[in-house]
């Protein structure tokens, strides 16, 4: 019973320290999904293979496309002559970086050092990815 | 317009708070229950448990955010962070939800190889992870 209290006591403190966070997060998350139109995102990837890739990639991981938003973007992309790799590529981008909640969520907890790592990281394979499956498809 | 966005804030975050708090309550009793140390004697940081990592990332439904607090708990108990980066990359990549949606609109052998390239992804993100880790500390 001492544990337990003692785990709830830590959770508190814990919860104190991450819900101003958390709301901040979903707060900048509604401000930024109110403000940049879905458009924007089907008007700049219908371009160049080997810049439209990486450029899928990016536009997914930077622009607030909700995960369910993704899939009727890309589909419209892919019927005016979007690749595979481009589709791959923003799928593969949104979910990287898929909410401002969960990034500064993972800062909160694992710091700016690993959250930038794994970004770039990331970014660079789901670009190398894109390729990949351009190349299968 | 701010009462809008107000309340749109409000709705999200009630909306997502329960699982934050559920996960930092779980997180909360790993760690008291847990010894440090512990996770690392078991879990070593071999390309077979960072495959393995990935693998119940990919197949594990929900969002990260939920396991974010259990994983630096188990982080915190010694657990590699190698292990941590193909669990997160994984879980993020893929998930079983996304099956239905993504073979709906794009076709099964889509989704077959975004699975197969997110696995390679997420084993290859955590070999980097494993090597960077001994100059930079995470």
């Amino acid at each position: 019973m001492k544990k337990v209290r003692e785990v709830l006591v830590r959770s508190m403190k814990e919860m104190i320290f991450i819900v101003p966070v958390f709301f901040l997060a979903v707060l900048v998350s509604v401000l930024i999904e109110l403000y940049i139109p879905d458009q924007i995102i089907s008007n700049l990837l219908g371009k160049n293979l080997l810049i439209a890739i990486p450029l899928a990639a990016v536009l997914g991981i930077i622009l607030p496309i909700s995960r369910y938003a993704t899939y009727p973007i890309a589909s419209v992309l892919l019927s005016k002559g979007a690749g595979f790799g481009v589709i791959f590529a923003l799928i593969s981008g949104e979910v990287i970086c898929e909410s401002v909640i969960r990034d500064l969520v993972e800062i909160k907890y694992f710091g700016i050092k690993f959250f930038s790592v794994r970004l770039i990281l990331s970014t660079l394979f789901v670009i190398a990815g894109g390729f990949l499956i351009e190349f299968l498809l | 317009m701010i009462a809008n966005i107000l309340n749109l804030t409000l709705t999200n975050f009630f909306n997502i708070l329960p699982i934050l708090v559920i996960a930092v309550i779980a997180s909360q009793f790993a760690n008291s229950f847990i010894p440090k140390g512990k996770i690392k004697n078991i879990v070593k940081e071999d390309t077979k448990n960072i495959a393995k990592a990935s693998a119940i990332g990919i197949a594990t439904p929900g969002p990260l955010l939920v396991f974010l607090p259990f994983l630096r708990t188990l982080r915190n108990k010694g657990l590699p962070i190698s292990i941590v980066v193909a669990f997160m990359t994984g879980q993020a990549l893929i998930g079983p939800m996304r099956l239905f949606l993504e073979v709906g609109y794009f076709g099964i052998m889509f989704f077959v190889y975004r699975v197969i390239i997110a696995f390679l992804t997420a084993i290859g993100i955590a070999i980097c992870f494993k090597f960077l880790g001994k100059v930079i500390k995470f």
